[in-house]
């Protein structure tokens, strides 16, 4: 079993500078021009709140809800903790978009073969043992990469460390967990994180229970109807042969109507 | 000759070829240049009118095909059997246009085929695709009798309707238990985005909700088609049983208004009624036109042994429905998002291209093959003589 990666970008240690924008739309061949949220061309940005710099990023949640909607499979969490998509098997159904709840995924919209376009956390990279461009490319070690262990005890290092910090790590419990994660010196709630829509538990967790009744409906919906149609069989039947009876008394000739 | 293509212009043959000039181009612009140019979707309302409008509502107002075959073939109710094969029909061609719409949704429609072979059980989507594509073949097997009975060849008629017979019942069983399932999966779509729809529509039951309102909405289609039916054409249903399915219908929309107002309580979400935002105001909308006025006019005895009046009560149910679906789908996800969405002309025309389709697919197949029981003289002779001079003498034949 792979050691799990994540990444951890510190809010405080971020000056701005965009060296992580640029080096993921350099390494992905886009325009470097800054764009002003997420989009096909632009899978992190640095969005300003107040003073301070956070980064819009995919979370790549531990039990992605992106994964779980995909109605073809075609989004995988790894075992090295990228949540990765196969445009291969894509229909372009856009639910993936609906689902997540930090409405990361974007669309190629202008394009006549449209696919979902997102971080993947430069899964090539990671799996020949380096680091993704951005973590690479950040002057401060605001954004750092490493194991998911290792880094969570950094965080907690830092916060212990600096008593500016928010006793919070937003991600690691976050909607079941995730492998990118934030620390703060300034409230979560002050930056635009919203609180996951689950608490800690993943977000599949809402579809899975309507999902797991549907066995249970279909063998009791089946049993039921079945047993209403064999009554109302038996009673047209029972029916009929009272009335060819009472024919029979009566001497009366019927036509049988059934054919 | 003039004068003869003259007499062919008709207001509504105008109308027709108007809404398939703009939807063609509609579709032009949606396969051969792109969402971008056809759509106003965007990364923060990634879905639209399309799937609020073909799907939600078309796989709703379909609702009645299962609701009656189940209720005729598994229920022994034979009074409904006269409007039977209308329903299935209804259901089918409802159908049939979610499958064209859902060729406009997806990105790639080349590849419409993935999810037969591509699965992703933990997906609703997934699930909604499933059933929907197993129901839509059920419902073709409910309704090819209508069709092979006018084969000319007997034997090969008799021997396929004998067989037909035999697993029918089957069949429909099956299909009344694919219907409920992704009836309740469109709203079970909804589920996985809690914290965007907005709390006045979502709950933890918002799939029971979808089922519940789609059955009386279903109905409700079945009754204005056969009303249109019986005044343009030549078919004759006794009324008393679209009056029944009035009464039905009206039961139908208490429980479902029951049941919501329940789970607004339950979710402690009244507050948000009765706030100044614009999601009250659809919601009340959607309360007015889909639980409140329908349920008034459909206690009226007055309402339900008039055709006229009990077509258009039918027309509030279906208005008020689609509200309810557009509501969920679109109108909800707005301020969570933060987007204003407003569909693009060519999104509504090409829905009603798909739509208007199915209308005149239903038409012609009323007037050609034995949906309804005939009336022997044509009610309207003047335009509809044309039209019925083949269709008519077959039918009677």
């Amino acid at each position: 079993m792979a050691t799990k990666k994540a990444m951890l970008i510190d809010i405080k240690r971020c000056i701005g500078c965009l060296s992580c924008e640029t080096a993921c739309k350099q390494l992905h061949g886009f325009s470097t021009d800054p764009e002003p949220t997420l989009s096909d061309t632009a899978f992190t940005v640095v969005e300003t709140r107040g003073n301070k710099f956070v980064r819009q990023i995919c979370m790549h949640c531990e039990d992605p809800a992106c994964a779980s909607a995909c109605p073809v499979g075609a989004i995988s969490k790894s075992p090295l903790g990228p949540v990765l998509y196969n445009a291969d098997k894509c229909i372009g159904c856009r639910y993936c978009m609906l689902a997540c709840p930090y409405s990361v995924p974007r669309y190629q919209w202008t394009k006549l073969a449209p696919f979902v376009k997102k971080c993947d956390l430069c899964s090539d990279r990671i799996k020949a043992g380096g680091q993704p461009a951005c973590t690479e490319a950040c002057p401060v070690q605001a954004s750092v990469f490493g194991n998911r262990d290792e880094l969570i005890a950094e965080a907690w290092k830092r916060i212990r460390e600096d008593s500016s910090y928010v006793p919070h790590i937003y991600g690691v419990e976050e909607a079941g967990g995730a492998s990118v994660f934030f620390v703060s010196d300034v409230p979560f709630e002050k930056l635009g994180f919203k609180a996951a829509p689950t608490g800690t538990q993943p977000v599949p967790t809402l579809t899975a229970s309507a999902l797991g009744d549907s066995p249970k409906v279909v063998i009791m919906g089946g049993t039921i109807l079945s047993a209403l149609y064999w009554v109302t069989q038996r009673r047209r039947e029972v029916a009929l042969a009272e009335a060819e009876e009472r024919a029979a008394i009566t001497g009366i000739k019927r036509k049988d109507e059934r054919s | 000759m003039i004068a003869r293509i003259k007499s062919e212009i008709t207001l509504w043959r105008v109308i027709v070829a108007v809404i398939f000039t703009i939807g063609i181009y509609a579709t032009y612009l949606r396969f051969l240049v792109g969402f971008r140019a056809s759509t106003n979707l965007s990364d923060q309302m990634p879905w639209g009118l399309w799937v609020g409008l073909s799907t939600l509502c078309g796989i709703g107002l379909s609702a009645a095909g299962f609701g009656i075959s189940a209720a005729v073939y598994l229920l022994g109710m034979e009074r409904y059997r006269p409007i039977l094969r209308a329903s299935i029909l209804i259901s089918f061609l409802g159908y049939m246009t979610v499958c064209v719409g859902y060729l406009y949704e997806i990105g790639l429609p080349w590849r419409f085929w993935h999810p037969i072979v591509m699965w992703n059980h933990r997906s609703v989507l997934f699930d909604v695709c499933v059933c929907i594509m197993t129901y839509t073949t059920v419902l073709t097997f409910e309704f090819a009798p209508a069709v092979i009975e006018k084969l000319p060849w007997k034997r090969l008629r008799d021997t396929v309707l004998h067989y037909h017979h035999k697993v029918l019942i089957a069949v429909v069983l099956a299909g009344v238990l694919l219907s409920s399932m992704h009836q309740s999966y469109l709203g079970g779509l909804y589920l996985i985005a809690r914290g965007k729809v907005h709390p006045l529509w979502y709950s933890q039951y918002m799939h029971a909700l979808f089922y519940l309102s789609a059955i009386p909405a279903g109905l409700a289609l079945v009754v204005m088609a056969i009303y249109l039916s019986m005044r343009s054409l030549n078919v004759r249903v006794d009324f008393s049983i679209l009056s029944d399915c009035g009464r039905m219908i009206q039961l139908l929309l208490i429980v479902f208004a029951f049941f919501k107002v329940l789970d607004l309580t339950a979710n402690q979400a009244w507050g948000y009624a009765f706030q100044r935002t614009s999601e009250a105001g659809y919601f009340w909308l959607e309360m007015l036109l889909f639980v409140a006025i329908p349920i008034f006019l459909l206690s009226l005895d007055s309402v339900r042994s008039n055709p006229e009046r009990l077509y258009w009560a039918s027309a509030i149910v279906v208005a008020g429905f689609m509200v309810n679906r557009l509501n969920v789908s679109i109108n909800s996800l707005q301020s969570a998002m933060g987007t204003h969405y407003v569909p693009k002309w060519s999104e509504l025309a090409a829905s009603v291209l798909v739509i208007a389709a199915g209308v005149i697919a239903f038409r012609y197949a009323v007037i050609y093959l034995d949906i309804l029981p005939k009336w022997p003289t044509p009610t309207k002779p003047e335009g509809f003589r044309r039209w019925m001079s083949n269709g008519g003498l077959a039918a009677q034949a």
